[in-house]
């Protein structure tokens, strides 16, 4: 498998078939011992910024600490989440417990349902 | 049989890219000014469109994913991001201008200025959008587009001189006005060959969830979608040709576009023009509404669909709602919606490239299409255009400013 | 020591001796029961056009203009590479010791 073909920038779907974001980024475990292990894959704003430069990776972080559902860390799913990696990356996790739908559902508690007709994103 | 009623897919694409105002105001400029000369433009326009629709509906049906999914996993997120950025600001003013168009549609009916259906026009459309479901906006939009045959219909009356027609039909230099001509032909390919009509075409093929049964109807829809948009905006070419060139009207204002259909129905022509104007614009931003929130929505990995309820896609929902809501600024501050088409036109031709070229690669990925990658002639056609894109993309700001 | 996958793309790498070998352009990985571990890097040309999928398109080409350079590629076992400085990663051989991947 190639990590950065087959798996970054790859769709999320967790175990009710829910799109819960991208893989951001990739954590990975460097000693001289033993092989380098992907531990986790990352999931949110400031790690994508990062990639494009590092003072918007930098700005991304401060700004998810004072607004909207406020992170101090990044969204990390352990890789033993890891279902299969196929067309999109399927997790055997809740997406809402990971932290990766923070943001859709501020955006829906704070704005979206303020709105006549915008309904509701808990589940009936 | 069902299949075929996926047609209205391919409509109210080419309506977003025949029928808006850019389109039309092109169309009607060049007709008046030059005759029959550029309907060649709107040929070639109308002929990339059909196989970069049809290659977007083949990824979107075989892969299951959009242009943007397959974008942002092959090129990563700051590619992505470069294009992201380009594509917002081009289809945020074609936005502003479809939004002035449905505007300039009820001046003409009613008399009140444009500036003030900036609002409640925003919010019809924000409203569709809001409570609608894809296949309400795609099929209504598509039977309510079909009031544009007016055109057709006022072309044939008119009585052209169909030699003189398939004469224009073929490229040609004319002997005065160089730059301007030129000028109208990078904005009529500019207008036509728009990347947005390719991510919303892609993205309507995943809502209406179609897999690999769709490829052959998808090869008609194409066509025949983009026939039918090109052939109508011919018509108001040869409408202009005929109507306004022998009396001098060179349609340097929308309302002076008002007069296309009045020769040919005298009766029925103004009104006509306005409802086509009004249902064709609100197609278009309807379209490139959902185009802009697609494109945020399937680049980030967030849950979309205009089927689902706003609060279950809480961010696809907020990005469409904010940029009707931004559109409609300009509008109220009384800025031209036919100037900011040309220069959104302009730069479409100038950023063209940027979207056809990571285009050829995904058509060509044997992990999305397999089988069904493109073959020798698909990516004959699309290397021409990109070709055609790189010219355009060197040309279209010196034109602007020559014979803008 | 804990890395960024996605911030090595691209990253230049030299060799032992200094010399300039190319960019890390790809991970080849071993999944294995809940793991995922690296067994080499791609390093060149042909890792980028690997990663976007675009032999089938580039090949064609890269015959038509003899264009040698678009098929260098090597593949560095984990042992063989440093990435003590994720900035600048290095080789612990040099890149005459470097194997060519298929």
């Amino acid at each position: 498998m190639n990590l950065v073909r087959d798996v970054l920038d790859k769709k999320l779907i967790d175990r009710e078939d829910c799109c819960m974001g991208r893989v951001s980024g990739l954590v990975m475990h460097v000693s001289e011992s033993a092989p380098p292990s992907v531990t986790h894959i990352l999931v949110g704003g400031p790690t994508l910024w990062m990639r494009v430069h590092p003072f918007l990776g930098r700005l991304s972080k401060r700004l998810a600490t004072i607004w909207g559902p406020k992170r101090n860390e990044p969204v990390k799913i352990p890789w033993s989440r890891v279902e299969t990696v196929g067309r999109d990356v399927k997790l055997d996790v809740k997406g809402k417990d990971t932290g990766a739908l923070d943001w859709e559902i501020w955006v829906a508690q704070h704005i979206i349902e303020r709105i006549p007709g915008g309904g509701s994103e808990e589940e009936e | 049989m069902k299949k075929i009623l996926q047609l209205a897919l391919g409509v109210i694409t080419s309506v977003g890219g025949f029928l808006e105002i850019g389109s039309v105001t092109t169309a009607a400029q060049a007709g008046a000014q030059f005759g029959y000369q550029l309907l060649w433009a709107i040929l070639l326009g109308t002929l990339c469109l059909i196989f970069l629709i049809e290659m977007s509906g083949r990824l979107s049906a075989v892969s299951k994913h959009t242009i943007v999914d397959a974008m942002r996993e092959r090129f990563g997120f700051p590619f992505f991001f470069i294009v992201l950025v380009g594509m917002v600001i081009i289809a945020f003013m074609v936005l502003v201008a479809e939004l002035g168009g449905i505007g300039f549609g009820l001046q003409i009916l009613t008399g009140v200025a444009f500036p003030w259906w900036a609002i409640p026009v925003s919010f019809v459309v924000w409203l569709l959008m809001w409570k609608g479901s894809f296949s309400l906006i795609e099929n209504g939009a598509s039977l309510l587009g079909l009031v544009t045959i007016s055109f057709i219909v006022s072309a044939f009356k008119l009585h052209p001189d169909w030699s003189g027609v398939a004469s224009g039909l073929v490229p040609s230099i004319p002997e005065t006005d160089k730059a301007r001509h030129g000028f109208l032909a990078v904005s009529i390919l500019g207008a036509s060959i728009s990347p947005y009509l390719m991510y919303f075409y892609s993205s309507g093929a995943i809502e209406d969830k179609w897999d690999r049964s769709y490829i052959p109807i998808n090869r008609f829809i194409a066509g025949f979608g983009m026939t039918f948009g090109g052939v109508l905006s011919m018509g108001v070419l040869v409408v202009a040709a005929l109507a306004l060139q022998p009396k001098g009207i060179q349609v340097e204002t929308f309302p002076q576009a008002a007069l296309l259909m009045t020769t040919a129905l005298p009766r029925w022509g103004f009104y006509l023009f306005a409802a086509s104007m009004i249902v064709a614009c609100f197609g278009a931003a309807l379209e490139i509404s959902l185009a802009i929130a697609y494109f945020f929505a399937q680049g980030f990995g967030w849950n979309w669909s205009e089927d689902l309820e706003p609060s279950k896609n809480s961010r696809f929902a907020f990005v469409y709602t904010i940029i009707i809501l931004l559109a409609a600024i300009p509008l109220l501050l009384g800025v031209d919606p036919i100037k900011v088409t040309m220069m959104s036109m302009a730069l479409t031709s100038a950023t063209l490239p940027l979207a056809i070229v990571p285009f050829l690669f995904l058509m060509n990925d044997p992990i999305y299409l397999g089988k069904y990658r493109n073959g020798w002639i698909s990516n004959s056609v699309v290397a021409v255009i990109i070709l055609i894109s790189f010219v355009l993309a060197l040309i279209s700001i010196p034109l602007q400013i020559m014979g803008g | 020591m804990e890395v960024n996958v996605e911030l090595l793309i691209g990253t230049k790498v030299r060799d032992a001796d200094g010399n300039d070998v190319g960019r890390i352009e790809e991970f080849r990985v071993e999944r294995k029961d809940n793991s995922c571990t690296v067994e080499s890097y791609l390093i060149g040309a042909a890792g980028l056009i690997s990663r976007l999928s675009a032999w089938t398109l580039v090949r064609p080409i890269a015959r038509a203009l003899h264009a040698r350079k678009l098929y260098y590629l090597y593949d560095v076992p984990w042992k063989d590479m440093d990435l003590s400085d994720p900035k600048r990663p290095k080789l612990r051989i040099a890149r005459g010791d470097l194997r060519h991947a298929r």
